[in-house]
């Protein structure tokens, strides 16, 4: 398995840091992609976060009402080392299926 | 388990008798680490090589451990990660760079062509260019434009390149190591789709590693492929023993020089054969092979060989590389068309 560190994102109009309202997921969950995971305030306005990719959450960093500068961890997600690179999926071993049947009559000579 | 038997697994697999099993991923990586950890003059390079780890992960964590001067990003131009190899070539080093996809390398055509394959020529011997050149190749993972293609037949037609492809994490194990130990320019095409499956790798003993290898023997005709398409080959000679057909599959690895020794001797035993690649037809590596085959068994042959490839068109979008790629039932209807012809 291998660790991937969710970092707070720019969120718009140049604001550097959020405060955390309320998270929507906890260590140990889950989640899919685009899937809300917490609810943040900023000076102009409170938004929920979704979720950048699919994984399960292990460590999440802030308590509500601290404050996190952007590019600081937000969250780390555990995903399996088989998943694939920035470009492609990962093709699935299913077994094999025909269609086709072989007819021969061999002439073994 | 005893705790003899425990101790003697574990020294075997302290000394590298026992095979571990690792994904061709983690046996490339393993590879690049050995590689640098005794070879000085190697130098790893490429789009995302260093920091990253590469998009496959092939180079992750090489730089933390062999240090910012050995491995290392490039910008993105594979002209120049391909000019550098020639320069660092001629200082004495023995680069390995990466173009990070196949269709990545068609920017660096001509100083592969012009400038690596032949350099050791043109100086009389006295610059070799000892670069392995890796390419993850061909398609299967749903990727956009670029990013599935099988240039095989474009390298193999330049003198002075060798090209290689293993099929499984044993074979790119030793292969990539044996190819970075070479004097010669080696393009390495790594089978993407393959990155992931595991297998044994037996890291102290790596067999063979030129030539051909019979991945499976059988008696009444012969899979000829290489890469990804060994994989779907091995599944289709199982479907085909249901049928009572008994094939034999030849992974040949190596696609310049092509081992027409064992093509002749795996066809000239089963007197049938169907070559299997996922480039385009037309002027395809298949068609070399067709050719070695009729040279050496035409006597023999029971019918003449068939080719299953992709179709002479750009390589697709990812919704249609399932009509592209040769599947199952293509490969399982070019063994009947074999086996149906009747001469006269």
């Amino acid at each position: 398995m291998a660790e991937i560190s969710f970092p707070l994102p720019d969120l718009g109009e140049g604001l550097i840091e959020a405060t955390v309202l309320d998270w929507l997921v906890s260590p140990g969950d889950q989640v899919e992609r685009n899937q809300p995971l917490v609810e943040l305030e900023t000076s102009k306005s409170a938004l929920e976060l979704p979720s950048p990719q699919a994984g399960k959450v292990i460590r999440i960093h802030g308590a509500p009402g601290e404050t996190i500068n952007v590019g600081e961890p937000l969250v780390v997600f555990e995903v399996p080392d088989n998943t694939a690179g920035i470009v492609g999926t990962v093709p699935k071993d299913d077994a094999p299926k025909r269609r086709v049947r072989l007819s021969a009559v061999l002439d073994e000579d | 388990m005893s705790e003899s038997t425990t101790a003697t697994l574990e020294a075997a697999a302290v000394a590298g008798t026992r095979p571990v099993r690792l994904s061709m991923q983690q046996a490339l990586n393993r590879a690049l680490d050995e590689i640098l950890a005794t070879d000085p003059k190697t130098v790893v390079f490429g789009e995302d090589c260093g920091r990253l780890g590469g998009v496959f992960r092939i180079t992750d964590g090489l730089q933390a451990k062999h240090g910012e001067s050995r491995v290392f990003d490039t910008p993105l131009a594979e002209s120049g990660i391909l000019g550098m190899s020639v320069g660092l070539a001629m200082a004495g080093f023995h680069p390995i760079p990466e173009v990070q996809f196949d269709g990545f390398a068609y920017p660096a055509i001509n100083q592969i062509v012009c400038q690596i394959a032949r350099m050791n020529y043109r100086s009389r011997g006295t610059l070799p260019m000892p670069i392995t050149l890796r390419v993850p190749s061909f398609g299967g993972i749903r990727a956009p434009e670029h990013h599935g293609e099988s240039l095989e037949a474009l390298f193999a037609h330049v003198p002075g390149l060798k090209v290689v492809s293993p099929s499984d994490p044993h074979d790119a194990y030793h292969l990539l190591k044996y190819a970075a130990s070479r004097p010669d320019p080696v393009i390495f095409m790594e089978p993407k789709s393959r990155y992931w499956q595991k297998g044994d790798v037996e890291t102290s003993d790596g067999g063979t590693l030129t030539g051909a290898r019979v991945v499976r023997p059988g008696r009444h005709l012969t899979l000829v492929a290489w890469g990804a398409m060994v994989a779907r080959c091995l599944q289709v000679a199982e479907l085909a023993a249901e049928d009572g057909i008994d094939v034999e599959v030849l992974d040949l690895r190596w696609l310049k020089p092509i081992d027409a020794e064992a093509l002749a001797a795996s066809v000239g035993k089963t007197r049938r054969a169907v070559v299997v690649h996922e480039a385009p037809l037309t002027s395809g590596l298949g068609a070399e092979v067709a050719q070695l085959i009729t040279q050496s068994c035409f006597d023999t042959l029971k019918a003449p060989v068939e080719r299953v490839t992709g179709f002479d068109v750009p390589y697709p979008s990812g919704d249609l590389e399932d009509e592209y790629i040769p599947n199952i039932d293509r490969i399982l209807l070019g063994i009947q068309r074999v086996l149906e012809y009747r001469r006269g």
